[in-house]
């Protein structure tokens, strides 16, 4: 038997405690990334960003579908906005439409919406997607090129 | 190429050193060996001495490079200069030529097979991780040290003594090589075995059994022991047989040495110790000779025990840990882990036969489809060497039952084998049971029968094996556990500690990787992570004891429940009240428990993400002790603990000035408290503070999903991640 102990130096609670924030992104820079592109997400090694079809959709799994929110970081390039004009985007949460969004110029944007818990289903794939209507299609082999995508994910 | 080189340059010296170590002492021995039995009888013998060598320099702190080749070269230029290298002996009888193109044929279809596979880098998991992890370990601090990390450091280790030289010159694939030298010598001693009794075709159809069977080529090609294990056996069988037709005394010696080889190479061996004495003992009826074989049994036995006894407090480490108690190994954690190892996941245990001969999937491995035949082995007990053959074979088996991997069979595999072949009388059945056993064992024949995941040797590695495919690159595309290993090293700075679920391939990094489930710091490691993530390990559940105002200096909270199988007495934190105010902990407090005392403070310590555990089963009489160091007024005492602890029944006791005890309430009240929001915080803050600042999570362990949806939240930041992991580091303690 070992002598007794004193008490231990006693542990101090946190001044900038926070709950735990459930997220699930899509990175086109993870190295998975590929095992949750559904549809319109060109494949191949990962990247910082990936040209997108007209309906770029990836699944993901939560185990909750409380508090949780959309978000989605993309980017509509100058070069193809000259031909297209301002894009409407619809974001989609499983098939249910989550809102449209209209860009009336280039560059890099951020979107974040509550989601509600009923259009999610914990522990089951759960479809994210953004839609554009417009996509620049090249003259010479007929890709389409829908918008940039950096990240799309559902956080609490 | 140059690795492929040295791992083969490693491996023939190691082994030609313990040949010759061998053939030293059975030319001092006078052991009238006949030829076929020179080399393989030898090299077991010489690894038997040459173990004990390589473990003087570890414990001497010695094992530096030019050290241990020195000590292998000693032997041989030894043996050289003595005239004991050459193969000599007496005569056989001449083996026909049908027995030679049979056994030749056979044999070298297998060594092909074998050889190139144990000349691969290695990639077996236990062979990766601690096999070769600890030999790589001891030989970049040059000895022993104590490991509190890691059980397997705890295991006799024999046959890895050889995997050191070995590794020294050739790194990975000369251990497993060296393990392979093993397998060889041991087909070769069962085949001379059959020729010295008259029986050549019983002891190549016995040899042939074991050699082809798909575990033993597995097991035997990679850096693991059971081949090594079964050989030394094997060898002390022999050296007996050979004994009681000589009585040469100066045979007892080579016979004691290898029946403390069976302890040193592997616990479970250490019936055929028993085995070896007791021959000895009915044979001789004489105690010097009896003394002989105890003593040079102890010289190979007692280096083990008091190495476990040095650095583990319990010299029969890491079993028995309720008679040798320490703070090293939990008793829980060896009951489950004993219990895991009894049944894997086999639930009906009389589905096992089939399992470890045809299925080979949850008994990892499979002993061939042949061996459904093995009861035929008893029709040997009709003479006397089958009689000779069963004894020590079921002395070996009886063992199979605390552990049914199918590889915990290989040692009374030759026995069993041998006596399969004595049972029938034909030649020309005893060559079609040995092609049938070599077809079903060939690895493209097993997914044909085997289950879907049976573990075994698939293909010839030989581009593997020269290394025209390059190591490295083998190894990342075909071992996630390398890959990782390289993780590790890549993103975890020198020197510091990795907190890890699951096993890792420890050989591949120099970090040291503290696996949850291999000691006891480990174990209260995980617990404080788990706590962050398991609401069942959380401090979720509050006993108040209410009691008249008592003057006490020492109160204790006492169990008197009996938990079920593998319940634990539990406690997050306890606290002591009066008069609503607690009772602030004083540095003059002195803390007591029983059993478990080592963890007392942490039911002390006010964080929510650490705990007192009994780990072991609660039963009454567990205690938690607090001395106030004064008398102190105390009319409350609350007990945070978890939902995981079910049969709990406490009763807080003070401390008569007579010295007895005497109980102030049995009868609390329960309420369910919240965790604190931030208690995963709480648990990386806990094992920064014990220096754990690194994690690393398979995809696939439990609560990964938990720190991958928002490390932030436990301070988290994820620095690498690949080949199914992610390695977190802890960034706001």
């Amino acid at each position: 038997m070992p002598e007794p102990y004193a008490p231990p130096v006693q542990r101090q609670p946190f001044e900038d405690a926070r709950p735990h924030r459930i997220s699930r992104f899509v990175a086109m820079a993870d190295a998975d990334a590929a095992a949750h592109f559904v549809q319109d997400i060109a494949p191949g090694e990962p990247a910082a960003w990936k040209w997108t079809n007209q309906k770029p959709t990836v699944k993901v799994v939560l185990r909750t579908n409380l508090r949780l929110r959309y978000v989605i970081d993309f980017s509509l390039p100058e070069v193809t906005f000259k031909v297209t004009g301002p894009a409407t985007l619809t974001f989609f949460v499983n098939d249910h439409v989550l809102d449209s969004v209209r860009y009336t110029a280039p560059g890099e944007f951020h979107y974040e919406k509550a989601v509600p818990a009923e259009w999610v289903e914990p522990l089951k794939d759960t479809l994210l997607s953004a839609s554009i209507d417009k996509v620049w299609v090249s003259p010479t082999d007929g890709a389409k090129l829908g918008f940039i995508l950096t990240r799309i994910g559902l956080t609490q | 190429m140059w690795q492929a080189f040295w791992a083969l340059f490693g491996a023939m010296v190691t082994v030609a050193a313990c040949y010759a170590a061998g053939a030293l002492l059975v030319d001092w021995a006078k052991a009238p060996l006949k030829r076929p039995e020179r080399f393989p009888l030898s090299f077991v013998l010489g690894a038997s001495v040459l173990h004990l060598a390589v473990f003087a320099i570890l414990s001497l702190k010695i094992a530096y490079r030019p050290v241990v080749i020195g000590l292998m070269a000693v032997p041989i230029v030894w043996a050289v200069w003595k005239g004991s290298w050459r193969l000599k002996g007496s005569a056989v009888e001449p083996l026909s030529l049908a027995l030679k193109l049979f056994y030749t044929a056979i044999f070298g279809a297998f060594t092909i097979l074998y050889f190139f596979h144990a000349w691969a880098p290695e990639s077996s998991p236990d062979g990766s991780a601690y096999h070769l992890g600890l030999v790589a370990r001891y030989l970049r601090m040059h000895g022993f040290e104590q490991v509190v990390t890691n059980m397997y450091a705890n295991l006799s280790a024999g046959v890895e003594m050889l995997f050191v030289p070995a590794f020294a010159i050739g790194k990975h694939s000369a251990g497993a090589l060296v393990h392979y030298a093993f397998l060889v010598a041991l087909t070769m001693a069962m085949f001379a075995y059959g020729r010295r009794i008259g029986k050549p075709w019983v002891g190549a159809t016995g040899a042939l059994l074991v050699y082809a069977s798909p575990v033993v080529g597995l097991d035997g090609s990679i850096a693991y022991n059971d081949c090594g294990v079964a050989a030394i056996a094997f060898s002390v069988f022999y050296f007996l047989e050979i004994w009681e037709e000589t009585r040469e005394p100066r045979l007892l010696i080579p016979i004691g040495l290898l029946a403390g080889y069976c302890y040193a190479a592997k616990y479970t061996a250490v019936a055929m110790t028993v085995y070896a004495f007791l021959f000895v003992a009915w044979k001789s009826r004489k105690l010097r000779q009896c003394a002989v074989v105890a003593a040079c049994a102890a010289v190979l036995i007692l280096p083990w025990m008091a190495k476990d006894w040095i650095y583990a407090e319990n010299p029969m480490a890491p079993f028995f840990n309720k008679i040798f108690r320490n703070p090293y190994r939990r008793i829980v954690a060896e009951q489950e882990y004993a219990d895991f190892l009894s049944h894997y996941s086999v639930e009906n245990k009389w589905t096992l036969p089939v399992e470890v001969t045809v299925r080979g999937e949850k008994t990892t491995g499979l002993l061939g489809p042949v061996f459904l035949l093995a009861p035929l082995a008893f029709l040997a007990l009709r003479s006397r060497q089958g009689r000779r053959l069963l004894l020590p074979g079921l002395l070996l088996f009886l063992p199979f039952f605390t552990n049914v991997g199918t590889r915990f069979l290989i040692p009374c595999l030759p026995f069993v084998s041998l006596a399969m072949a004595l049972a029938v009388p034909s030649t020309p059945v005893l060559a079609a049971l040995v092609l049938i056993h070599a077809v079903l064992s060939w690895p493209s024949v097993i997914p044909r029968y085997s289950a879907q995941y049976a573990w075994h040797l698939d293909r010839i590695l030989w581009k593997q094996a020269i290394r025209k495919i390059p190591q490295d690159t083998y190894l990342a595309q075909n071992f996630a556990g390398f890959g990782i290993a390289r993780l590790i090293d890549d993103h975890v700075p020198k020197g510091a500690r990795v907190l890890a679920v699951n096993g890792v391939a420890d050989s591949y990094t120099t970090h040291e990787v503290l696996v949850s489930f291999q000691a006891a710091l480990n174990d209260d490691l995980a617990d404080i992570l788990d706590a962050g993530w398991d609401e069942s390990r959380q401090p979720t559940r509050r006993l108040t004891f209410k009691f008249p105002v008592r003057t006490a200096r020492r109160v204790r909270l006492l169990e008197t429940g009996v938990g079920a199988p593998l319940e634990e007495f539990k406690v997050t934190e306890l606290r002591y009240f009066y008069q609503g105010a607690e009772l602030p902990r004083a540095s003059a407090w002195r803390l007591r428990a029983w059993p478990n005392p080592w963890d007392v403070q942490l039911a002390f310590d006010n964080s929510p993400a650490t705990r007192w555990r009994s780990w072991e089963v609660a039963a009454p009489g567990m205690y938690l002790d607090t001395d106030f160091g004064k008398f102190e007024f105390v009319d409350e005492v609350r007990v945070d603990t978890s939902f995981d602890y079910a049969n709990i029944r406490l009763q807080v006791e003070a401390m008569e000035p007579s010295g007895h005890w005497v109980k102030l309430s049995a009868d609390p009240k329960t309420d369910v408290i919240p965790p604190p929001v931030d208690i995963r915080r709480w648990a990386s803050r806990d094992l920064h503070e014990r220096g754990i600042d690194y994690i690393l999570m398979n995809d696939t362990d439990w609560g990964a999903d938990d720190m991958r949806e928002d490390p932030g939240s436990w301070g988290f930041q994820e620095i690498a991640r690949g080949y199914g992991a992610r390695i977190y580091k802890v960034v706001t303690p």
